[in-house]
């Protein structure tokens, strides 16, 4: 395939994921969920899945609609599968939501609402894993394996979910309450280590490579640092099962597990390393500087895994390692080449048809990176001081850093808005003959 | 007369620019070959990255901007990833304000 097509839905996608973040960020703010109330308290049941799956799970799906195809040079298998995915998985989180909230006595007591939810979010992400897996399976090659072992992982995430689910509902038998009383460290494992990350670090190797123009990564360095990945999801996974199955402790598991996934993060950042020092664009764009900070957020995450499991206060402070893990690295990231990706995307369904018969803006041109660079800054800072605030156990404290980072995060989708309207393309090449202004919300081509 | 031909028509890939450097293509190093015969043009191209979107465009912009050209009747584009393309194809005083590295 010389040339991939621009996936229709994935501006829907990005778009439902930011309203997620917003509305995430509005209960931080608010004081709902960790750390006013205990981690596994119903309302920070709330807040952790408007995070991971509404957020972050449909921010990746849209994603990857788009890149999956690119990074194995195939189309996408199925395209009429795409929005009936994102309706279902939003049907499910609704659901999914609604039951945590019954279970808090926020709402009236139903508790078929998280078995309900469990099967279309299982239904949705389904949808999603058939059609990226059998995309990414005709060319299993370099990041692409990162994507299948994250779709692996989805699977795992979701079934053990699925079983939570029914369990809460009392449905599940005394093996689903056994799961649901030891699993839930290893459905948070997989999820957000197997799934979210090894997914996002597969199509980081590509982006970077690709628009810093740097040579691939050694296919047989990236296999080694998917590999102690892999491993680390497979010993929770399994080891996890096994451990539960048999009524053993999950101590020995957890360590393996960290092992392999603090190697398999000093692989990725020896890997991420290579691209930047052998990059031929010496120019950083906004983009890949704000992807730096989540980098070394990344390598904070590990820092302090290591350092709060050797002086035993992990458990103690686990939601500021889970915080800084899904918004300094997962969320920073997403963020940073949300920006790039919706510029590069919206100048090609804009721009792209008119090409050799007018002269057309640079995709540079359609952003203001001087005005943008102070709303990511915002969002940086604030999470690290937000990280900072869960750490010295100050609520007050960690509801301001949240306001800072709906602050940044409005400002961002405002930059994002003002891209997907060209406002900031000079007017004289906004809009060359036979040139049709995009939709904000999907491509139309 | 097929060379001035040809280069009537390299002047009119200009138009055409690679969106993230935001230079044309014959600048970039892109155009491989223009080949004329009795009107009918046959463009070798390359791009940076195969699988792409903006790689089917590219392709459709280079000939649109050559059919226009007087004296081509048809237009043949080949788009090729072998040779991979590299920066040191570009032009020289290009490649120093795009601000790239020597090529390593």
């Amino acid at each position: 395939m010389i040339g991939g097509s621009i996936s229709r839905w994935t501006m829907t996608y990005f778009a439902a994921a930011l309203t997620w973040l917003l509305a995430a960020l509005a209960l931080m703010v608010a004081g709902i969920g960790h750390p006013a109330a205990d981690l596994a308290a119903p309302d920070t049941l709330v807040l952790v899945h408007v995070v991971c799956i509404g957020w972050l799970s449909v921010a990746m799906c849209g994603a990857l609609f788009q890149f999956v195809p690119v990074l194995v040079a195939q189309p996408l298998f199925g395209e009429r599968w795409v929005l009936p995915a994102l309706v279902l998985l939003t049907a499910g989180l609704v659901s999914l939501l609604a039951g945590f909230m019954a279970l808090g006595a926020r709402l009236p007591s139903a508790p078929w609402l998280l078995p309900l939810g469990a099967l279309l979010l299982v239904a949705g992400f389904g949808l999603v894993v058939v059609d990226l897996g059998l995309t990414a399976w005709r060319r299993p090659t370099g990041p692409a394996r990162f994507v299948l072992v994250g779709l692996a992982s989805l699977c795992a995430t979701a079934a053990f979910g699925a079983v939570f689910a029914f369990a809460l509902a009392g449905w599940a038998g005394r093996m689903g309450d056994a799961v649901l009383a030891r699993g839930i460290p290893l459905h948070a494992i997989v999820g957000l280590g197997g799934w979210l990350t090894l997914t996002a670090m597969g199509v980081s190797y590509r982006l970077l490579s690709m628009f810093m123009l740097a040579p691939d990564v050694e296919d047989r360095k990236s296999r080694l640092t998917l590999a102690a990945g892999a491993l680390a999801v497979a010993a929770t996974v399994g080891g996890g099962a096994i451990a539960i199955g048999l009524e053993l402790g999950l101590n020995i598991v957890l360590s393996i597990a960290a092992l392999f996934g603090l190697a398999c993060a000093a692989l990725y950042g020896r890997d991420i390393a290579a691209i930047f020092r052998t990059r031929k664009r010496r120019h950083l764009e906004l983009n890949m500087r704000m992807a730096m900070l989540s980098f070394a957020s990344l390598a904070a995450t590990g820092l302090m895994g290591t350092a709060l499991v050797s002086t035993r206060t992990l458990p103690l402070h686990l939601g500021a390692f889970a915080f800084l893990a899904a918004f300094g690295w997962l969320s920073g990231l997403v963020l940073a080449k949300l920006y790039k990706i919706v510029a590069f995307l919206t100048w090609l369904e804009t721009y792209g048809p008119v090409m050799g018969r007018a002269p057309t803006p640079r995709v540079q041109d359609l952003v203001a990176e001087s005005r943008a660079t102070k709303w990511f800054a915002i969002y940086y800072v604030s999470v690290w001081m937000g990280t900072l605030a869960l750490l010295a156990a100050e609520p007050g404290a960690f509801r301001i850093a949240a306001a800072a980072m709906m602050i940044g995060v409005v400002g961002i989708v405002h930059e994002i808005i003002r891209i997907r309207r060209l406002e900031d393309v000079a007017s004289t090449l906004r809009l060359p003959a036979g040139a049709v202004a995009p939709h904000l919300l999907f491509a139309k081509t | 007369m097929t060379d001035q031909l040809v280069e009537d028509i390299r002047g009119a890939l200009r138009v055409v620019i690679d969106p993230e450097l935001g230079k044309n293509i014959v600048d970039l190093g892109f155009v491989y070959d223009i080949a004329v015969a009795d009107g009918a043009v046959r463009i070798t191209m390359t791009a940076t990255t195969p699988g792409c979107p903006a790689t089917s465009f590219l392709k459709e912009g280079v000939q649109a901007a050559a059919l226009i050209v007087p004296g081509v009747a048809s237009v043949d584009v080949a788009m090729t990833f072998e040779p991979a393309w590299t920066p040191d194809l570009i032009e020289a005083g290009v490649r120093a304000s795009l601000g790239f590295a020597a090529v390593n």
